[in-house]
């Protein structure tokens, strides 16, 4: 089930008639899917060099430290071009750390919630029976548990810092990636190709490696896509309510956080990051589905 | 398709004989029993956990009522008073006894529990309902209208709200209204007041309803676009409606949206132990008199009988969702309902 060509997948989706195709509607359409799929992918590289590789080439101003002098000053004023906040720090470089910050818990969690949540997600959909029902228990708690409720508690007892947080919101990634992959092992499970193998004595876990998760990832990428977006929101949620990364340090959670602080006299405070918010989850919101699109099979 | 089977099982017990047997032997009803009783494990289960995260983080909640000058034999004493310095599963099964006698226990601050749900949980309530409500609402009647036409004009506008909805964090959609409609229009207040009666609710429960609706709006209505159009264009039923000459209106609300609402209302019950978690940061936002916001103060405090209950109450939400999914499920489809008569 290696990813199809185009041309299939496109002809599964027209009307059955092959004289209705119209040659110039195929063309547009084919445009339109790459376009779906490359302006968030494009949009997503551009404000992961602008958070990773600028600090690198650029010198910005410091995202912690400002100048008390030049404080509120409005966007697009000189060399500081989204403006400062009360302390005059520059809005830019704040914005530019947070998203370093919200990158690496997004991928971190999403990297946690699949190695552990994956591999209990396999076990329980490949080997079914008790094993199924035990694994299949615990998520049921983990996910009928508030985990909001558990990630505050967790990031409260801890202490704010980066990994703190990665290790509270995995209990969000876990359970979901869980089900998540137990589901699709469970439709893979039965098809003749699993049989095969199992008839001409593949060991379980070559079978695993070698036939189960090659087919599940296309549905675990996608998965995780949509997963680090949550994460984004999540973390920022956890910063605004004060059990997230500690204050002096930048991210889009305080920014949103501290902005609350003078909603009324500088809406910009809180509108800068929750723009950046949205424009990186909803790059990823896109490209997980538009690579659903291009992956699922008819 | 799980519960059909598991509903297929049940029917498998001859000779059902009598009113009473033919009560308890109601596919149904056994199906509402069985699925009760599958709530206790995991109610138990979620507040063992509460405990078992809150006993192994550092305990300072002595500490927080004495203040920070207190002396480490006072915390002592008051760790020794409150309980809090027994073996946890002590102070879990204490606790069990009590819920189930139906005392909740006394918060760090002093105040009884069960006083603070019954003060809180109303208002809590009200906001998930309103937001629901008017979401799933919404969400029907605008992807019916976008399944109309795929790639229509209604459609595309509902893919791009729907997008925007899905991807925007809660808690800045709320600034948003905020600057919009409490700062610059006025009409709704910034911060929420008690919900006394309809006005009060209407005026304070609006906004917090309506930053937690939009996200759930985008889910709902996305899912339910995406099945409608699926069932329009494949199942053998609609072809047939079509065929008949029922009207296109008709064929996709009598037909269509009949089927799709099925799924709609697995996800809903299933999502509604991480709407539970949107809630407590909307509370938190508008200051809600709920018990989101409550919860959150309760963790600062590290209150632990105060945030026991919460959970519970907040697990119960869930599991309760659950369930009335599935009875939903048996009235809604005759073929569940009257188990093994058909298929």
């Amino acid at each position: 089930m290696a990813a199809p060509l185009p041309d299939v997948t496109l002809l599964g989706a027209l009307p059955p008639l092959p004289s209705l195709v119209n040659a110039r509607r195929l063309r547009a359409q084919r445009l339109g899917r790459a376009l779906r799929l490359w302006v968030p992918a494009g949009i997503l590289i551009l404000m992961l060099a602008m958070c990773f590789v600028l600090p690198l080439v650029a010198s910005l101003p410091s995202p912690t430290k400002g100048d008390i002098i030049v404080n509120n000053e409005p966007p697009f004023s000189p060399g500081h071009w989204l403006g400062t906040d009360m302390q005059g720090v520059d809005i830019f470089s704040k914005l530019v750390y947070g998203g370093q910050v919200a990158f690496e818990i997004g991928a971190a969690v999403t990297a946690i919630g699949i190695a552990i949540g994956g591999t209990l997600g396999i076990i329980a959909g490949y080997f079914g029976g008790s094993v199924d029902a035990v694994i299949s228990r615990v998520l049921d708690i983990l996910i009928a548990f508030p985990a909001l409720v558990l990630a505050l508690v967790i990031a409260q007892g801890l202490g704010g810092s980066e990994i703190h947080v990665i290790w509270a919101l995995s209990v969000f990634g876990i359970p979901a990636v869980g089900r998540v992959t137990r589901g699709a092992t469970l439709t893979i499970r039965g098809l003749p190709f699993m049989v095969a193998a199992k008839l001409s004595g593949t060991r379980g876990w070559r079978i695993i490696a070698r036939h189960v998760v090659p087919n599940i990832i296309p549905t675990i990428v996608t998965f995780s896509l949509l997963g680090v977006g949550i994460v984004i929101i999540l973390e920022g949620a956890l910063d605004f309510l004060g059990y997230g990364i500690p204050p002096p340090t930048a991210s889009w959670g305080n920014m949103i956080s501290n902005g609350q602080q003078i909603l009324s006299a500088q809406p910009e405070y809180v509108l800068i990051p929750s723009i950046a918010l949205l424009v990186t989850v909803a790059s990823l919101n896109m490209l997980g589905d538009a690579l659903r699109e291009r992956w699922s099979t008819q | 398709m799980a519960l059909v089977q598991q509903i297929q099982l049940q029917q498998g017990e001859p000779g059902a004989r009598g009113r009473a047997r033919r009560v308890t032997g109601s596919p149904a009803l056994r199906m509402v029993g069985r699925r009760l009783l599958a709530v206790i494990p995991v109610l138990i289960g979620v507040s063992f956990l509460t405990f078992a995260i809150m006993s192994t983080l550092p305990n300072n909640t002595a500490q927080a009522i004495l203040g920070l000058s207190a002396s480490p034999a006072a915390v002592a004493q008051l760790n020794h008073s409150l309980g809090l310095d027994r073996p946890f599963w002590v102070q879990y099964w204490s606790w069990l006894i009590n819920v189930l006698h139906g005392n909740f226990g006394t918060a760090v601050q002093g105040q009884s529990v069960n006083h603070e749900l019954a003060i809180y949980v109303p208002t809590t309530l009200a906001l998930l309902v309103y937001a629901l409500v008017v979401s799933l609402a919404l969400a029907i009647i605008v992807a019916t209208l976008a399944a109309r036409r795929p790639n229509g004009i209604a459609d595309r506008i509902n893919l791009t709200v729907s997008m925007l909805g899905l991807s925007t964090a809660p808690y800045a959609f709320a600034f948003l209204l905020i600057i919009i409609f409490a700062v610059k229009l006025g009409w709704f207040p910034v911060l929420s007041g008690p919900v006394t009666g309809p006005a009060s609710f209407f005026r304070n429960l609006t906004l917090p309803a309506a930053s937690i609706g939009f996200g759930l709006f985008a889910i709902y209505s996305r899912l339910l676009r995406a099945d409608l159009v699926e069932q329009m264009q494949r199942e053998d039923y609609i072809v047939t409606a079509k065929a008949k000459g029922v009207a296109p209106w008709r064929v996709l609300i009598r037909h269509a949206l009949r089927n799709s609402l099925f799924n709609l209302i697995t996800v809903i019950a299933l999502n509604l132990g991480g709407l539970v978690g949107a809630v407590a940061i909307i509370e938190t936002v508008f200051q809600v008199q709920g018990i989101g916001n409550d919860l959150i103060t309760g963790i600062s405090n590290h209150d632990l009988p105060l945030i026991q209950g919460i959970t519970l109450v907040f697990a119960l939400v869930t599991v309760a969702g659950n369930l009335l999914a599935d009875i939903l499920y048996a009235v809604l489809d005759p073929r569940i309902r009257y188990g093994s008569s058909t298929s």
